[in-house]
């Protein structure tokens, strides 16, 4: 809503909400890719700069929640107002556990640049080009109040699932397989299993998206085909 | 079953004069409900209320067209008597407005009003309203003091309590904690929660907060027009038109 709130502070203190969510969402972006290139590169020094800089979510998250309380308590905000507040809190809170698993990768491509090459590491790649797209989608969905691009993550995280599926298959017969380079597919393992995990919290970044839009909760709902129909949005219920 | 439409403005508009200051007012207030009148100062919200109970009859050049129907009959029916339809009818006030009379003698007023003296059945109405007020514990042991010995908030539930006594059917309330404190007016919107298990309640209030927390309708008018009348959760959450949004979030110019 562009119409400026009578109470100016009100309108800075939603400015800086929201400029903190997307200071946020380029700084855990920025973590991921980090992460990935140092393990795709085995450049430790970039898996360092992941584990400090995972600080600054931590604080940003921390920083969100209280300026979101801090908006609640003192202006009572309403309708999208409120739906800004209560979002913008939610996805601080998926993408410091986005953030969490990038540090996760690059704690695990530090281990690894330590050893010996290992060619399969590239098998994660597909899975880490759909986590990344779904994260800037998400964000993408959140900043411009696109529920149908919102919604679109979730058909999309069947696609990574159905590519980290192949990717764990292959790699848990090469552990099986047994030899000297168990612990990396291991590490392996465990990347793509984050990678995975990431996609999930772009879906729920995504679904944030909608709430934000559309005021509907559309959590654990099975046929989000209808949802955009606008036979069944949020129905309302008659005064009379 | 509680009746839906018990109180229905039916294309209802009204003038001070030249003035018109409701527009084609069309709204079915269920019973047994709180129903919220919000909107901006001079919008017509206060107009619509006292038009519930005819109060505008007092003033003069007054008009209307369409109609307001209580319990299906019209109150400008010719053989409406607007005594009788203020029986059915209470108010209660912005600013509290306690008689100059003790606690007991201002519950039983409209009894007295009406012929009725008995020593028990008057006991009986103050104990009973005076507990519906949730004042009862409080003043229990001074009923034959002055009124004007309570506080702020004491004295306006004693306002609901005498409003009240004659059993109405339904209660307006105009900006009935205005004047209280937040203690005072939460106690008010807890006792108007209370209430409606027994009356109808319509509320004028410019406090959101308050039409959020205790009305389960809310109707927003603007400039004499009912912009949305929705259940309250509905208009404070997804509110269907701009100008609602724009009102409830302050955004209105």
């Amino acid at each position: 809503m562009t119409t400026p709130h009578i109470i100016r502070e009100f309108d800075e203190a939603m400015d800086r909400l929201r400029d903190q969510v997307l200071g946020m969402a380029g700084q855990t972006q920025l973590n991921l890719e980090r992460a990935m290139d140092a393990l795709l590169t085995r450049n430790i020094d970039l898996s360092k700069v992941v584990i400090a800089d995972d600080n600054d979510v931590d604080e940003l998250e921390r920083e969100i929640d209280s300026l979101g309380m801090d908006v609640l308590l003192r202006f009572h905000p309403v309708a999208s107002d409120l739906r800004v507040v209560i979002t913008s809190m939610k996805v601080s809170s998926n993408l410091e556990r986005i953030s969490d698993h990038a540090v996760n990768i690059a704690k695990r491509a530090k281990k690894m640049s330590k050893r010996a090459e290992l060619p399969e590491t590239q098998w994660l790649e597909p899975v880490y080009t759909l986590a990344l797209q779904g994260l800037r989608r998400s964000m993408q969905a959140y900043t411009d109040r696109n529920s149908e691009l919102g919604l679109s993550l979730d058909t999309q995280d069947k696609e990574l699932d159905r590519i980290h599926k192949k990717v764990i298959a292959n790699l848990s017969a090469l552990l099986e397989e047994g030899g000297e380079r168990s612990e990396d597919f291991l590490h392996l393992i465990f990347v793509a299993r984050s990678l995975e995990r990431i996609g999930d919290l772009a879906v729920n970044i995504g679904e944030d998206a909608v709430f934000l839009d559309l005021a509907r909760d559309v959590r654990h709902e099975k046929n989000r085909e209808d949802i955009l129909s606008p036979d069944t949005q949020e129905p309302g219920e008659d005064a009379s | 079953m509680p009746r839906k439409d018990f109180i229905a403005i039916d294309n209802f508009s009204f003038s001070y004069g030249a003035a018109k200051v409701l527009h084609g007012i069309n709204m079915d207030i269920p019973e047994k409900q709180v129903t919220a009148l919000i909107g901006p100062s001079g919008c017509g919200k206060s107009t619509l209320l006292r038009n519930m109970n005819r109060m505008n009859d007092l003033i003069e050049g007054v008009q209307h067209e369409g109609d307001i129907r209580l319990d299906g009959k019209s109150l400008y029916d010719p053989n409406v008597e607007v005594i009788s339809l203020r029986k059915r009818v209470g108010m209660v006030f912005q600013k509290y407005n306690p008689f100059a009379k003790t606690i007991y003698e201002n519950v039983v007023f409209s009894l007295r009003v009406a012929g009725r003296n008995k020593r028990s059945e008057l006991d009986d109405v103050v104990e009973r309203t005076l507990r519906s007020a949730a004042l009862w514990d409080e003043v229990k042991d001074r009923l034959h003091t002055s009124a004007f010995g309570l506080s702020g908030g004491q004295q306006q539930r004693l306002c609901i309590a005498r409003a009240i006594a004659n059993q109405p059917e339904i209660l307006l309330m105009d900006e009935p904690c205005a004047a209280l404190d937040p203690t005072a007016t939460l106690r008010i919107e807890d006792l108007i929660r209370d209430l409606k298990e027994q009356f109808t309640i319509v509320i004028v209030t410019h406090n959101m907060e308050q039409a959020s927390r205790c009305s389960d309708l809310t109707a927003f008018l603007y400039m004499g027009e009912l912009v949305e009348y929705d259940r309250t959760l509905k208009v404070f959450e997804t509110p269907k038109e701009e100008r609602t949004e724009a009102y409830i979030s302050g955004r209105f110019s």
